[in-house]
């Protein structure tokens, strides 16, 4: 089942890296990306996941991310 | 440094920023093992009033700051040079992830200009630790060092506590700088339960028929112990908890049925199985603990509570969810039950499971020695286990009174911990008495840390149970794969007495079961570290079992 999220994230080291290794990880598999630097230092990211698990419950996993300031699902 | 922990200003090494960052974080202990690209920090410790414990092998740095953080409630900090020194951190590091312990590992890294070209002992330690730290630093500035120290174990402590990695390459520890103004980080204010869920909880208690408490390791990181066994002597609600909680309701809770799961008591299982309300504390509905999760506590309503709203709802849906501090919402939830014949149904229970010690024959039986020790050891022992057989034992045997003194390895399940973590605990709590079970199979893995008991003196005592093979390996090939045995002969294990001599332990043997209780006396009263090893018999297995797979409710004996 297709998810989108819309999440805010923080722009440090690695934190990209975290955010995707986690998706997939807990069983989601990344279908589109697109990342947009904000002003600051806060990223806009758009992502769509494919996956058959509780996509809000992977909302809560993102949001665990030090660098995740919200992780809302659009669907 | 001055007293209110803000480091004054000077010009200093970026390695010297770092070890004035963690004194200011009143770290006093670090567990760690020298190499090149952590050379810079090395040499800041000399001037530094940090005590290190040389440990012979990195990962036993990471779990002994593992069994430290465990037993004192502080944070425990491990460090290593770059390359095997990082790479040997990780499993450590995984342990302290999977059980939720608030410890800060510290990494040199090559130079940054070298970073990312293959140089000696570069590995990508960031990148390889990320699935399994809270969260991980690469420090780029000198200057930036002590904000990120602060923030690490800031992190590192604070909601549900984890490890944090920092890794600072060798051109950063040893460059020059001014430190920026920065400081520890506030403790963040208890999170809150929601005040209209919390009202529906209650409601829910107060209609329940036959409610049970589920206490996971939750309670002891969140420390709300107290607030558990008040809620429990409001309540008089029956109880089980899971193998990281052994030790939560105290001596005083009535209608405890102890430990659930794969090795628990078949009281407590009984008992989740037919219960109607489960109210989860700290818990996480673990593999292990719940059996075919389908299967379990079918007619069961579910109010989780959790400090990690990421855990409600993860294996198990929940009915109420309840994400903050476990000892807020206890108290709100605490309210007097009727629930009379349910409690008697549970003595009935405890009463049908009691543990027998009545084994026939004249070998030793493990169980049997492993309650007497705890009761001779007494209730300020704290107990570190490795991993196997007689990790269970000790969950069912030993007479455990709180969380804390209990460690073990729940979630990696990673042999080796036994020793490094006993070491750990003892120089975290030295006026109390540390007992360290292990087994053949698992001593080996960090074997060489009775080096290091013997160079500090640490006076842990070592129970080595010795079946000679990797015996629940072998339990599950007898009973789940048709008695096929592969590569489970440990028969040409060294002289376990004569070894630990050689690293200058006292040691000595038992093999009968008459010489148990003179044992248990010689073991307590040595003064510095000792190891008894104990033969036991290669056949022994680890009673009762849910197989894998299978409902809590179809538990094997040895009967069976």
């Amino acid at each position: 089942m297709i998810h989108h999220f819309e999440i805010l994230l923080r722009d440090a080291e690695g934190a990209l890296q975290r955010l995707l290794g986690t998706t997939e990880r807990r069983g989601f598999r990344v279908v589109a990306l697109h990342a947009q630097a904000g002003p600051g230092t806060i990223c806009r990211v758009e992502l769509t996941v494919d996956g058959t698990r509780d996509a809000g419950l992977l909302g809560r996993q993102l949001e665990r991310l030090q660098e995740v300031q919200a992780a809302t699902i659009m669907d | 440094m001055a007293d209110s922990g803000v480091i004054e200003a000077a010009v200093r090494s970026g390695a010297q920023w770092l070890v004035a960052a963690l004194e200011a974080e009143g770290v006093d202990t670090i567990f760690g093992y020298p190499g090149g690209a952590i050379m810079p920090v090395y040499d800041a410790l000399v001037d530094s009033r940090l005590r290190h414990i040389l440990v012979r092998h990195e990962q036993a740095a990471a779990l002994a700051a593992d069994g430290y953080a465990r037993a004192s409630g502080r944070i425990g900090v491990c460090l290593a040079t770059s390359g095997p020194g990082a790479t040997n951190l990780l499993t450590g590091i995984a342990n302290a992830y999977l059980d939720s312990v608030p410890l800060l590992a510290i990494t040199g890294q090559v130079a940054s200009g070298l970073m990312g070209t293959d140089a000696f002992q570069e590995v990508d330690i960031f990148g390889m630790s990320l699935p399994v730290v809270k969260h991980s630093f690469i420090v780029r500035r000198a200057e930036d060092v002590i904000a990120v120290v602060h923030e690490a174990c800031a992190i590192a402590r604070s909601g549900r506590p984890g490890p944090v990695l920092i890794d600072l390459p060798k051109d950063v520890a040893q460059s020059r700088s001014a430190a920026q103004p920065a400081q520890r980080h506030a403790t963040p204010a208890p999170v809150i339960p929601d005040a209209a869920t919390l009202t529906a909880a209650v409601a829910l208690l107060a209609r329940s028929e036959r409610p049970l408490l589920y206490i996971g390791g939750g309670v002891g990181i969140a420390r709300a112990e107290a607030a558990l066994r008040a809620f429990i002597a409001t309540t008089g609600m029956p109880s089980v908890c899971t193998l990281k909680a052994l030790g939560a309701a105290g001596p005083s809770a009535s209608h405890h049925l102890g430990m659930l799961g794969m090795h628990g008591s078949p009281a407590a299982n009984h008992a989740v199985q037919s219960c109607d309300l489960l109210i989860v504390v700290g818990a996480r509905f673990d593999d292990r603990a719940t059996g075919k999760l389908d299967t379990f506590a079918p007619g069961a309503r579910v109010v989780h509570i959790d400090a990690d709203a990421a855990e409600i709802g993860k294996l198990r849906a929940a009915d109420i969810g309840l994400a903050g501090d476990l000892s807020l919402a206890l108290a709100a939830l605490e309210q007097p039950l009727d629930i009379h014949a349910w409690r008697e149904h549970c003595s009935a229970l405890e009463s049908l499971y009691r543990n027998r010690y009545d084994a026939p024959g004249t070998d030793i039986y493990a169980p049997a020695l492993l309650r007497e020790l705890s009761l001779a050891a007494g209730d300020q022992t704290i107990v570190s286990c490795d991993v196997g057989q007689h990790q269970m034992w000790v969950a069912q045997h030993w007479r455990i009174q709180a969380i804390h003194a209990h460690l073990t390895s729940g979630g990696l399940g990673a042999m080796g911990y036994g020793v490094p973590a006993a070491l750990g605990a003892q120089l975290a709590r030295p006026e109390s008495r540390v007992i360290c079970v292990t087994g053949d199979g698992s001593i080996m893995m960090n074997i060489q840390e009775l080096a290091t008991l013997r160079r500090y003196a640490i006076p842990v005592k070592i129970v080595l149970l010795d079946n000679a093979c990797l015996g629940m390996v072998r339990q599950w090939q007898e009973l789940f794969f048709a008695e096929r045995y592969s590569e489970v002969d440990l028969s040409d294990n060294p002289d376990f007495v004569a070894l630990a001599r050689a690293f200058g332990i006292e040691a000595f043997g038992i093999e009968r079961r008459e010489q148990v209780p003179d044992a248990i006396r010689r073991l307590l009263d040595t003064p510095g570290p000792v190891l008894c090893h104990v033969r036991i018999d290669p056949r022994a297995n680890v009673w009762p079992l849910v197989p894998p797979g299978k409902s809590n409710g179809e538990m094997m004996d040895s009967a069976a």
